[in-house]
């Protein structure tokens, strides 16, 4: 099997900052935000893909653990003034460890019993942050990194500040996330996902690799928690949702979660579809009720539709077919 | 001492509803093996049917029998036209362990959002068909009315009727054989398909009798966007995972176990400990008793 | 192989990045350089972010229509200065980060003038932080949230609070409990959050000792946890039980006691005392009767009052078939105050000319508060006070005596004391010019 070699893919990564630099100064300001909102997505999506795709455990509570990172971030930075990647780096450590934590418990647990662990994990956590006072109750804590410099100018704008710093952190988390897949770790959880007891039988310690596999996605997670703080400035308990958790699983699915690759697809269609449907209603005049309550209703049709008939995401299924013809 | 009864009393009612939901899933997870999270949205979709005919007809009873109907036809279709078709596309490849878990996600949220497309986002009202006035001892007040009795009546009526259909009809064997081995069931003459749609349509109608209940055990008000059926779902899961998730059994003392303990909780801890408690419990027994107070040892790698 | 299709799937990926950041893209409106953002020849365009979906939104709901209800009838009515008003609704389902994203597209591609009436606490202060409208310029039209620190000047320079603060209300309702319940047992439920600390903040201020006190988490309220609630409060004999929760926890605690056969003196807060709402939620009249309630409004069945008879049968007209509850006068009367605001600020109203008005008139503005407004360069704080009633037999809260007594106070340590206010006449036919 060939793989495009590191120096190769590293200026894949670099050609792809370009353009999204090109782009950053192309659109209005509204584009950037949502730029950044899809940055959030990727992130989070792709740590649900960690986990689910190449280790098979599934985690209906990502959400909780977006928001263990911004509030790590959040607190790190107001109370001890650290640097904004100081404030990232905190915020994946702290997730990371809640993952471990999670970890331990999943690897004593399967599917379905995971499944409503994490479950129960996302409506419970956010209430924890009404308990105590330090972080915040309700209204949540501020989370601020700062103006643009001014060397940017006069007419750069915070959320384009935004943008640049979210999708900076999303193509390194990306390019090392591909790193880890590649490694001897990534083998080895695809081993697992095929099969328990194969990789038992091939020596392979399955409690130990699925409690990592839980803690490097809680990580990255985290980080997702941070840039999402980031773009609304704060966090709060309902910042983080049962919704959010359910939507990165949505975003995981649609993008398929056997690979990155097509990571963009899922974030993009959950920024995209509500405005499109919303353009559309606002066209053929449709209620007031069916255009609050559509978007979710096509996402949700396109995520059991995916589930069905492209279970390995478009992007898998794309390589399959093309194989497939090369083969002929 | 009164207090410490009242507490009692709370943890029983409320622990008699989860244990209905509970059952509700430990029916779809004997027969497919799989947790139904759509169940939540089922339960909210009975319990308008349960609305609807009240519109026309007087009797809750009546009502209840018809929102059962319903709901055990919507959950049986949910079986026939969707878990089929997703069983048989997702037999292998990455999330094939986790693929209807993410489906019937996505059915939830449809059901939902249907529900409020057809009856509007506003609160409605279902009459409880008896008193919710408490019992009086003296110049105390019990948290026990006709209501609450009625809903452990129900409970209990429904865990024998289960009981006997899976112990001593032809039925309930041909259900456990399915549940236990459909290669085997399926050799020795069982429909197995068959079969297991039956078991979803029990269960849809055992998780539309606990929306109802749930509804009138409190002011009767019921809309879509309530928080109160997701909570539902997720008290129901504890209680079926406290069970052992195979015996219907299990869990019922699953769910009362739930209600009690998360009673005294808010009772005696803080009343801020509502979302907290019950997870920390999941998590007592998964790391305690893994295979449930009921269930056998074996693990919980299915 | 492999690594072709590697290839194409990272261009792919770019592609799609490049399409969904420009293909969507819609260009900007073309506003000549003279005329304020959201303000053309003939309307002045506002934005509204609430939830219309979701368990937070039940009442809140209807509170657009009621505002655009109002704003038709200017409208019909030759609007401001010739503009016709019309309000852009984004629902935001009471999540921080829907807010922040809703309300960018009203700024950014609605290009609306100015925000009206937001609601939540946490969702503004998100908005303030990510958006920052006052960095923008962009007035933030009383936010819909009782949270004291959005009257702060320096921090929120555009926004404008107009509902009185959870800490005056708490200190008025300790001054009412001093007044007639004198050396009474008393309980307090309250929400275990920050709507809650404030409260507990104001009641300790004005030195009221609690027998017992329910902190119940956000979301947990329903018959079973009141069940609790209940218990807890009898068996330390409180005789009045504040209840400073939302609609749906007053409900919950009300409807549970009543089946509990426990009567005590209610005390109701005005975030979760609505009645409509209350009995929306399956709890009969007969429970409310006699409850103590509070408001800065007058009653919305007080027919004889000329706001609430022309507001209830402009509404009535508007939305048929909709109860006319507090909720849509709290929404009727904020745009009625809006209306004045942009008339306010001149015949081309510009952003700044609108603070710049409200800041120098505000004060004078005519609304259907029993209070005034105490808007001004250096506060931005709307009512100030309450006064308070009792809910008749049929569930609607009558003032004390059948007259307003009010009380005002503020945020801070300051002293509760009587209002003299007396409320200026409706302007002619409820149009303010």
């Amino acid at each position: 099997m060939h793989k495009l070699s590191n120096k190769a893919r590293i200026a894949i990564f670099i050609v792809l900052g370009f353009v999204i630099f090109l782009i950053s100064n192309r659109v209005d300001e509204l584009r950037v935000y949502q730029g950044a909102t899809v940055a959030v997505y990727v992130v989070g999506i792709a740590s649900i893909i960690l986990l689910t795709g190449y280790s098979g455990q599934v985690s209906l509570g990502q959400g909780a653990l977006l928001g263990v990172g911004g509030y790590a971030a959040a607190l790190a930075r107001l109370h001890w003034g650290v640097s904004v990647p100081v404030s990232f780096a905190i915020a994946i450590l702290a997730a990371a460890a809640a993952g471990a934590l999670l970890g331990v418990a999943a690897a004593r647990l399967s599917g379905p019993y995971l499944a409503g662990t994490t479950l129960a994990l996302a409506v419970g956590l956010p209430s924890i942050a009404n308990q105590f006072t330090f972080l915040g109750g309700e209204q949540g804590l501020f989370y601020d990194v700062g103006f643009p410099p001014a060397s940017l100018g006069e007419d750069f704008t915070q959320y384009k500040w935004f943008f640049w710093i979210a999708a900076l952190a999303t193509l390194l988390a990306i390019f090392w996330l591909q790193n880890v897949m590649r490694s001897r770790y990534g083998r080895t959880w695809k081993a697992i996902r095929g099969s328990d007891i194969a990789a038992e039988l091939a020596g392979i310690n399955i409690a130990r690799v699925k409690i990592l596999a839980f803690t490097l996605s809680a990580g990255v997670a985290g980080l997702a928690g941070a840039l999402l703080a980031m773009t609304i400035g704060t966090v709060s308990p309902s910042a983080f949702p049962l919704a959010l958790s359910f939507s990165l699983l949505t975003g995981a699915v649609l993008s398929g979660v056997t690979t990155l690759g097509g990571v963009m697809i899922g974030a993009v269609t959950l920024v995209a579809i509500p405005e499109i449907v919303h353009s559309v209603v606002d066209r053929i005049g449709a209620s007031e009720a069916v255009a609050t309550n559509l978007p979710s209703l096509i996402v949700s049709a396109l995520l059991i539709v995916t589930v069905i008939f492209v279970p390995n995401g478009p992007v898998e299924q794309m390589r399959t077919k093309s194989k497939k013809v090369k083969s002929l | 001492m009164f207090q410490f009864i009242n507490t009692l009393l709370i943890g029983i009612t409320s622990g008699a509803i989860y244990a209905l939901m509970a059952l509700a899933i430990v029916l779809v997870w004997r027969s497919t093996r799989v947790i139904n999270f759509a169940q939540a949205g089922q339960a909210l979709a009975s319990t308008y049917f349960g609305y609807q005919a009240l519109q026309y007809i007087d009797s809750f009873w009546i009502a209840l029998i018809i929102a059962m109907a319903g709901g055990a036809i919507l959950s049986a279709l949910i079986e026939v036209i969707f878990m089929r078709i997703l069983l048989k596309h997702t037999t292998s490849g990455a999330i094939a362990g986790v693929a209807p878990i993410i489906a019937t996600l996505g059915l939830l949220e449809i059901i939902r959002t249907l529900v409020t497309l057809k009856w509007g986002g506003a609160d409605v009202i279902v009459k409880a068909p008896l008193s919710n006035t408490g019992f009086s001892i003296g110049s105390n007040t019990l948290v026990f009315s006709p209501m609450k009795l009625a809903i452990i009546a129900v409970v209990t009526v429904l865990l024998l009727v289960f009981s006997v259909i899976f112990q001593k009809t032809s039925i309930g064997l041909s259900l456990r054989a399915s549940a236990f081995s459909p290669e085997l069931a399926r050799l020795a003459g069982i429909r197995v398909d068959r079969i297991r749609t039956l078991g979803w349509a029990f269960s849809g109608a055992t998780g539309a009798v606990a929306g109802l209940l749930l509804v009138t055990n409190g002011n009767g008000s019921l809309s879509p966007a309530s928080l109160e059926f997701s909570l539902l779902l997720i008290s129901g899961f504890i209680a079926a995972v406290i069970g052992g998730l195979e015996s219907l059994l299990g869990s019922v003392v699953g769910g009362v176990a739930l209600g009690i303990i998360t009673a005294f909780v808010l009772m005696y801890i803080s009343d801020s400990l509502f979302f907290i408690a019950p997870f920390v419990v999941l998590l007592l027994v998964l790391f305690i008793r893994p295979q449930g107070v009921l269930g056998k040892k074996g693990g919980r790698r299915a | 192989m492999k690594a072709f299709n590697r290839r194409k799937l990272v261009t792919a990926s770019a592609m799609l990045a490049v399409t969904a950041l420009t293909i969507t893209t819609v260009p900007a409106q073309a506003f000549s350089p003279k005329s304020e953002v959201g303000v053309s020849a003939n309307e002045i365009k506002l934005g509204i972010t609430i939830p219309m979906t979701g368990a937070a939104s039940p009442g809140y709901n209807k509170v657009p229509a009621a505002m655009k209800a109002y704003f038709d009838y200017v409208n019909a009515n030759g609007g401001v200065n010739g503009r016709k008003i019309t309000l852009v609704v984004k629902d935001d389902q009471y999540v921080p980060t829907q807010a922040v994203a809703k309300t960018n597209e009203l700024i950014l591609k609605d290009r609306v003038f100015a925000l009206v009436s937001p609601l939540g606490t946490a969702n503004n202060k998100a908005v303030a932080a990510s958006v920052n409208p006052a960095k923008r310029g962009v007035p933030v039209l009383f936010v819909n949230t009782g949270f004291s620190g959005f009257a702060d000047v320096k921090k929120y320079p555009t926004t404008y609070s107009l509902l009185p603060s959870y800490v005056m209300e708490a200190k008025i309702m300790a001054e009412y409990i001093k007044d007639n319940f004198a050396g009474k047992t008393i309980g307090l439920v309250y929400q275990d959050d920050d709507f809650g600390s404030d409260a507990l903040a104001g009641f300790k201020t004005a030195g009221v000792k609690f027998a017992t006190t329910v902190g119940y988490a956000s979301g947990s309220q329903s018959a079973t946890t009141a069940a609790g609630w209940v218990t807890k409060l009898k068996a330390a004999n409180c005789d009045v039980v504040i209840l400073f929760g939302v609609s749906s926890a007053t409900a919950a605690g009300l409807g549970t006691a009543a089946a509990l056969k426990y009567a005590p003196q209610w005390i109701l807060g005005s975030v979760g005392g609505d009645a409509t709402t209350i009995k929306a939620a399956g709890v009969p009249a007969g429970v409310l009767y006699n409850a103590v309630g509070a408001s800065f409004l007058p009653s919305t069945t007080d027919t004889a009052d000329e706001y609430v008879s022309l507001f209830s049968g402009i509404y009535a007209k508007a939305v048929p078939g909709s109860a006319f509850d507090n909720n849509v006068l709290v929404g009727m009367n904020s745009a009625f105050v809006t209306v004045q605001a942009l008339q306010a600020a001149g015949k081309n109203p510009t952003r700044k000319s609108l603070i710049a008005a409200i800041n120098s008139k505000g004060s004078t503005f005519a609304s259907a508060g029993l209070l005034p407004l105490n808007y001004s360069a250096s506060s931005h704080v709307g009512y100030n006070g309450y006064w308070f009633g009792k809910y008749s037999p049929t569930g609607d809260l009558k003032p004390d005596g059948g007259k307003y007594t009010l009380y005002t106070t503020d945020s801070g340590s300051g002293a509760v004391v009587k209002s003299t206010y007396k409320r200026p006449a409706m302007p002619a036919k409820g149009l303010p010019n």
